[in-house]
């Protein structure tokens, strides 16, 4: 492992074509050895909801949220949440897959600094 | 050359098998790496990218990590590396045109070549020859793939 990476994920199931794209370059800088976090806030913490992201689909036709997400985690990719975020949406975090670890915000202040980059989608 | 449930699987090649990676000796020492018609089909058959980390180029990878990613629109992942070595280049080609890779894995499509650290020790871990692939054979078997 050489470099860690910090994606932030704010889209959700509103806006489905906004993602697929960020599990996929989580994926890919995974598969390149950075160190892979994605942080999942506003309407991103959604997309963890149990079930959810199968029923999103970026593309019409295409394959669901749920295969980009597994995708990743299968890839090494850590997964945080936003524990505000889940109030939220009224979610506690029993609702949400496993393998999420809950942050609050002063985490994700932490893992940007520690990231050499953060993208935010 | 031999062809395993329609997947060309030559037997002077050296085959990281779980990894559908292969490696053959190049000139001056160093090996030539590539993915494997079985990766090819895996892919989905079009790929999008093919990259090796310009990082990488000059250091020492170890066996199994990434030298290159492939990208396709069905797949993305890592083409690890079959030795530890040193990654010296970078297949230009492929910058222009990924999909040398499925055309002409073993030839035109070659990935990067390494300079191993010790090529008589790693490739006792590769599958090579008739035995190596009936390994692999046994693999695509196992997991029902074939490239036809």
């Amino acid at each position: 492992m050489d470099d860690k990476i910090l994606i932030i994920m704010t889209s959700g199931p509103d806006t489905p074509r906004r993602c697929a794209t960020p599990f996929f370059f989580a994926t890919l800088a995974a598969a390149m050895e950075y160190e892979v976090t994605m942080f999942f806030t506003i309407d991103g913490t959604l997309l963890l909801k149990k079930g959810l992201a199968e029923t999103v689909y970026p593309k019409a036709g295409g394959k669901p949220v749920s295969d980009f997400l597994k995708d990743a985690m299968e890839a090494g990719v850590k997964f945080t949440a936003c524990t505000a975020s889940t109030e939220l949406h009224d979610l506690q975090p029993s609702d949400l897959i496993d393998g999420i670890k809950m942050v609050g915000g002063a985490s994700m202040w932490q893992m940007s600094e520690d990231a050499k980059t953060t993208l935010t989608f | 050359m031999a062809t395993v449930r329609g997947c060309n699987l030559p037997e002077d090649l050296y085959y990281f098998i779980d990894k559908h990676v292969w490696a053959k000796e190049a000139e001056g020492g160093a090996i030539r790496v590539g993915i494997t018609s079985v990766a090819a089909k895996l892919s989905g058959g079009k790929l999008a990218a093919i990259t090796v980390k310009a990082k990488s180029i000059g250091q020492e990878v170890k066996q199994g990590k990434s030298v290159a990613t492939v990208e396709s629109s069905k797949f993305v992942g890592p083409v690890p590396a079959p030795v530890t070595g040193i990654l010296i280049r970078a297949n230009e080609k492929l910058a222009s045109d990924p999909n040398i890779a499925i055309a002409d894995p073993y030839g035109e499509g070659w990935i990067a070549e390494m300079k191993p650290v010790n090529w008589d020790a790693d490739k006792g871990s590769l599958a090579t020859g008739a035995d190596g692939v009936a390994k692999y054979q046994a693999k695509l078997d196992a997991e029902n793939i074939s490239c036809s």
